[in-house]
């Protein structure tokens, strides 16, 4: 090995100390639990080997599992598409205008809050009696919904308020990818006679694909991940989230409950792989639509 | 052109809207934190405090330790942010400007963890955290004692290294001039200079953009702080502290006191990370236009 080589792995020795004791061990034990039953009070190599049967067992007996697995589903399919498509209304809209700076401010605010404290105030806003949205529904001559303590419309209210945090960043993120498109482009479409919406449809669109590309990806990979908003919106003690009725039980929060509060970590590391694979296949599918009518085909 | 005006009306109008929208339930929390009890639930609600209650403010430091949550939440994202950024540099460094076999493969191996789910570790590295030897009690074999759980590494170490922050810091030394490290050589400098004397400097930029973002994410994370300070609540970070803050208080008495609580939780840190936007904006934007 030559001295230039050596001198490289050692520049590179933390990271990779650091990737096999917190990434490749725990995802290996993680497996290797999820074939067990363990309550993390004994040692884990003499914990009872139980095959198949956490994986059997969440998806045929446990009804909060099966909910938790739709609502997050739910949650991630009617999010990340309107955050993103708002994010781009969004980012269209403030491109070009004079003290722009002022408003990715705006709606940066709520994407660098802490999203439990976020949670936490929507909370508030939702209150039945006297909260903000339904005095201001109650203003234009509509019913008052009990918003976070009907379990028809519980998801629906934590969904509002993610989407109201998250659409921030996504927007940030479009508008850099606007700036990245030439000017020349919209002047040779003006020339051709393409304005407003052809000119969207047939320029921005198509130039902006990466961007959008990451926000949806990326949206996907955290919207099934939902933890915090639940957390705070549902109940104050940790071991009640997820109610009404479990109807926004998701499943970051149920292996919490599974791990934490039931000290199941065989199930729930069973329950943590079901949920790596989801996130996994979503991403690479996602990956492989997008470029197959990515740039290169333009 | 009168259709390119009402356009721009239109667009103003949605943005505004849009605007209000985001601004509304900051006002409200500040509006809110200064109430009465009776003003809080009053219907129709009542926008502004005819009197503020500053006593609020007090009310809540005096019942919840709000500074030592403060406290937690400035060493662990602290301590993760010098981590990594140091981390990122070394791995970065190394992958930007060295020749060697493997590269390629440690580098897209590195980028594939950002795949891999945070979920998927906690439980195995709950239990190493807890079996660490000669750490809290613990034997040389890690029983006995309850290791890091009580110790602020529990917070810090599992962090302590970020695969995109190592992306960022190489994608930026690549475009470092070879030239530059090749003089150096040439007049004797050794490696290790060169990184500490050449390169850091080069890349504050992007070192402002790694620990700047690093330290938001993780001064907002909730996830494993809530499963550390459940067994060691003097390692409360702010974002468990405020969670709490609802069970501190009687939500059906006291949530006048909960949103002053939120509000010396939030206000002043969002103002300050909005004040430092543009150091880290660019680095959030390089990362969604790369494929």
């Amino acid at each position: 090995m030559s001295k230039r080589t050596r001198t490289a792995w050692l520049f590179l020795l933390p990271v990779l100390i650091f990737y096999a004791i917190f990434l490749v061990f725990p995802v290996l034990s993680s497996f290797f639990l999820s074939f067990r039953e363990w309550n993390m009070l004994t040692p884990p190599l003499q914990a009872p080997n139980v095959g198949w049967s956490n994986y059997k067992y969440i998806f045929t007996e446990d009804r909060v599992f099966l909910k938790a697995l739709s609502n997050t589903f739910i949650y991630a399919m009617v999010t990340v598409p309107v955050s993103t498509a708002l994010s781009i209304l969004l980012a269209v809209l403030v491109y070009g205008r004079r003290r722009d700076g002022f408003w990715r401010l705006l709606f940066f605010l709520p994407t660098i809050t802490t999203p439990v404290a976020i949670g936490m105030v929507w909370m508030y806003l939702y209150r039945p009696n006297y909260g903000l949205i339904n005095s201001i529904l109650n203003a234009f001559g509509l019913h008052s919904l009990d918003w976070l303590n009907n379990p028809a419309t519980a998801l629906l209210s934590i969904m509002i308020t993610a989407v109201w945090a998250g659409v921030g960043t996504n927007m940030l993120i479009l508008y850099a990818g606007l700036k990245d498109i030439p000017e020349t482009y919209y002047e040779a479409a003006a020339i051709d006679g393409a304005h407003g919406w052809r000119r969207f449809w047939y320029i921005t669109f198509p130039l902006l694909k990466p961007a959008i590309l990451f926000v949806f990806v990326t949206g996907m990979i955290a919207a099934w991940q939902v933890f915090d908003f639940i957390v705070a919106m549902t109940a104050p003690a940790l071991g009640k989230a997820g109610g009404p009725i479990n109807s926004t039980m998701t499943m970051v929060l149920y292996m919490y409950q599974t791990a934490f509060e039931y000290l199941n970590m065989g199930r729930a590391s069973a329950m943590a792989y079901v949920l790596f694979v989801i996130v996994l296949g979503i991403s690479l599918v996602q990956l492989r639509l997008f470029r197959r009518g990515g740039i290169e085909s333009y | 052109m009168p259709a390119r005006r009402a356009k721009r009306t239109i667009s103003t109008v949605i943005l505004v809207l849009c605007g209000v929208t985001m601004i509304l339930p900051f006002a409200w929390l500040l509006a809110s934190a200064l109430k009465t009890r009776a003003e809080l639930v009053a219907v129709p609600p009542v926008w502004i405090p005819k009197a503020p209650q500053w006593g609020n403010f007090v009310a809540v430091i005096g019942e919840v330790p709000l500074f030592a949550y403060y406290l937690n939440s400035l060493i662990v994202a602290g301590g993760i942010s010098f981590s990594v950024l140091m981390t990122s540099a070394m791995a970065g460094f190394a992958l930007a400007k060295y020749d060697f076999r493997g590269r390629d493969v440690v580098f897209k191996g590195i980028l594939a963890t950002m795949m891999l789910p945070s979920f998927i570790f906690i439980i195995p590295v709950y239990y190493m955290m807890r079996r660490v030897p000669l750490a809290g009690g613990n034997d040389w074999l890690g029983l006995g004692g309850y290791g890091l759980l009580h110790s602020h590494l529990s917070m810090i170490l599992p962090f302590a290294v970020s695969a995109w922050g190592v992306f960022l810091m190489r994608q930026f030394m690549l475009g470092i001039p070879d030239s530059l490290l090749d003089a150096a050589r040439i007049d004797g400098a050794s490696e290790g200079r060169i990184f500490w004397n050449i390169i850091l400097p080069l890349t504050k930029p992007a070192l402002a953009t790694v620990g700047i973002f690093t330290f938001i994410s993780q001064w907002n994370n909730l996830f494993w702080p809530l499963v550390i300070a459940t067994s060691a609540p003097e390692l409360t970070t702010l974002t468990v502290g405020l969670k709490m803050l609802a069970i501190a208080f009687d939500p059906n008495r006291n949530s006048h006191l909960i949103l002053a609580g939120l509000t010396l939780g939030i206000l002043p840190v969002t103002f300050l990370f909005a004040s430092l936007q543009r150091y880290y904006v660019k680095g959030i934007a390089m990362t969604g236009i790369k494929d």
